[in-house]
């Protein structure tokens, strides 16, 4: 049987990211897969260099608008390493507390984005509204819903006051009855369980060898979690467990993200009642050390890195970023192509797409962005061309 | 796992003179080693101490080359680092030994023009289709010009 070609994207209505999939079919089954993500390269990298460190982290934030935190806590934390300052307690459990609601704003969006996608509309109203109770809190806090720049370099911007951490517990309470209620219906709901076992293959061996992480790979059983390798913030006080699950599929994606919420509602109890005293800000000089720093940080899509390399001036010589999304594109791939009893058919595409949690406007890692994911498609001039040419591809 | 140290060690002991220089941070190790053995090293990580995790590949332009490094590890990170000529900037690719380069090395031949002999497909990733040939943004010689204000003052 021959192979056709349909491209996704890069414009496209169910994302706003520009992201090109070339897929290659044979009948309903998918069978090869390539990207473009050449249509959001913002320079992002190129432009901090021209910009003190002060400077850079408003830019940084830009990067991505959910996993902000995640980029102002990882720059400030790689900045700080050239100073070569160990920044106070108090400010490393309020970077947590705001990292880790951010998690869970986050993974609320996607549990709704998810349930949309498999045509389950009532879930997605659902954690949509229990993710405002976790804005609310994120712009009480920081003042800001969604570009927060909590993260300062010296620590962070703003303290809790004792008024605001106890309506942060109260809000805690009610995201852990809601998320409890999620799981049951992620466990045991049938559309949820037909639409998504089975779906989106991705096995332990290869989830290792295409070097993906976060949820991706805690899907398919590998217990890689940096917050736990390679503690960063209090980490190391703040006990947690690391959600795996071995149905490597999209199912268990749900799952363990879902399971995950409950742990940072916990850890967040945590450092709310073992918040340390003292000073939450300090003040550092303009000029870092020269040298390089080299940090990484659990996002919410996964391991996030930055690389620095200081010459002694207040601006880097050269600044690295690279987020999740780029390193699960190698497993979107072989997610995205059918493999034996696998078979991945043009109706899963939204799903697979959606588990990766996709972000193409940080994925970029250093410096761009892209993304897309496909409901429907579009044939261009020439595709239509071409398939009139060879006549009843489509029969 | 191994501790920085230890991981060096190991190294030294089956590359010897080759690696150049080395630096070691908490749970951080950064290799200086020579072309030749650059993608024996990476190997020797994936094959025979079970780092099979390439988090992410660095270039950067210095005053006497371009310098690749490729992070690899789980819990710690070790950076193994190489210096290509500007004249000449090529580097055998590792995506046979990890396919998690592939992205990576597409992103640095773009940015900052290094050849990966033996990659698997060799074409622009992150720059648009519009872009000039051999142009190369994160050169230090090429300057962004959108830096000045966007609009003169009033004459």
């Amino acid at each position: 049987m021959s192979t056709f070609d349909i491209p996704i994207g890069p414009q496209h209505p169910a994302l706003p990211e520009p992201l090109l999939l070339k897929l290659e079919v044979e009948g309903e089954a998918v069978v090869g897969v390539n990207f473009d993500v050449s249509y959001m390269h913002r320079g992002i990298e190129k432009l901090l260099e021209t910009r003190s460190y002060f400077q850079g982290l408003p830019l940084i934030e830009r990067i991505c608008g959910i996993c902000n935190a995640a980029h102002g806590v990882c720059y400030t934390l790689n900045v700080e390493k050239l100073y070569d300052k160990e920044i106070p307690k108090r400010a490393q459990y309020l970077r947590l507390i705001v990292e880790e609601l951010s998690r869970i704003h986050s993974h609320l969006l996607w549990l709704g984005i998810a349930a949309y996608e498999i045509g389950f509309n009532t879930m997605f109203m659902y954690t949509w509204r229990d993710r405002e109770h976790v804005m609310d809190m994120l712009e009480s806090i920081t003042g800001n819903r969604i570009t927060t720049e909590y993260s300062q370099i010296g620590g962070v911007r703003r303290d809790i006051p004792p008024e605001l951490a106890s309506r942060l517990l109260k809000v805690m309470d009610v995201i852990e009855e809601r998320t409890k209620y999620y799981i049951r219906v992620a466990l045991t709901d049938r559309v949820i369980a037909k639409r998504t076992q089975g779906v989106g293959y991705l096995s332990t061996a290869d989830a290792k060898s295409t070097c993906s992480v976060g949820p991706i790979v805690r899907a398919s059983s590998v217990k890689f979690d940096v917050r736990a390798s390679d503690p960063y913030v209090a980490h190391d006080e703040v006990p947690f467990n690391v959600i795996t699950s071995d149905s490597c599929d999209v199912f268990g994606r749900v799952v363990v993200r879902a399971k995950e919420l409950l742990e940072c509602v916990n850890m967040i109890r945590y450092a709310v009642q073992h918040l340390p005293e003292g000073p939450f800000r300090i003040k550092l000089p303009m000029k870092p050390n020269a040298g390089e720093a080299l940090t990484r940080v659990e996002a919410p899509r996964g391991e996030l890195l930055h690389y620095t390399l200081s010459d002694g001036t207040p601006k880097p010589y050269r600044y690295k970023v690279r987020t999740p999304t780029l390193a699960n594109l190698g497993a979107l791939r072989v997610m995205l192509t059918s493999k034996g009893r696998y078979v991945v058919n043009i109706g899963d595409i939204p799903i697979i797409y959606g588990a990766l949690d996709p972000c193409i406007c940080c994925t970029a890692r250093v410096n761009f962005v892209d993304v897309k994911k496909g409901k429907s498609w579009i044939w261009s001039l020439d595709e239509i061309r071409e398939m009139s040419r060879r006549g009843g591809l489509l029969k | 796992m191994s501790s920085e140290e230890e991981v060096f060690n190991e190294l030294k002991n089956a590359f010897g003179e080759k690696l150049l220089d080395h630096k070691v941070q908490k749970r951080r190790v950064f290799i200086q080693v020579s072309n030749d053995v650059y993608k024996d090293v990476v190997k020797f990580l994936v094959n025979s101490k079970g780092i099979y995790h390439l988090e992410m590949m660095t270039g950067t332009e210095l005053k006497d080359g371009i310098e690749v490094m490729a992070h690899m590890g789980l819990d710690t990170s070790i950076s193994i680092r190489t210096t290509v000529s500007k004249d000449e900037p090529k580097l055998p690719s590792i995506c046979d030994v990890t396919v998690g380069a592939e992205f990576y090395e597409r992103e640095i031949h773009d940015l900052l023009g290094v050849t990966f002999e033996g990659h698997p497909n060799p074409v622009r990733f992150v720059l648009s289709s519009e872009w000039p040939e051999n142009v190369h943004p994160l050169r230090k010689s090429y300057v962004t010009k959108h830096n000045a204000p966007l609009r003169e003052g009033v004459e």
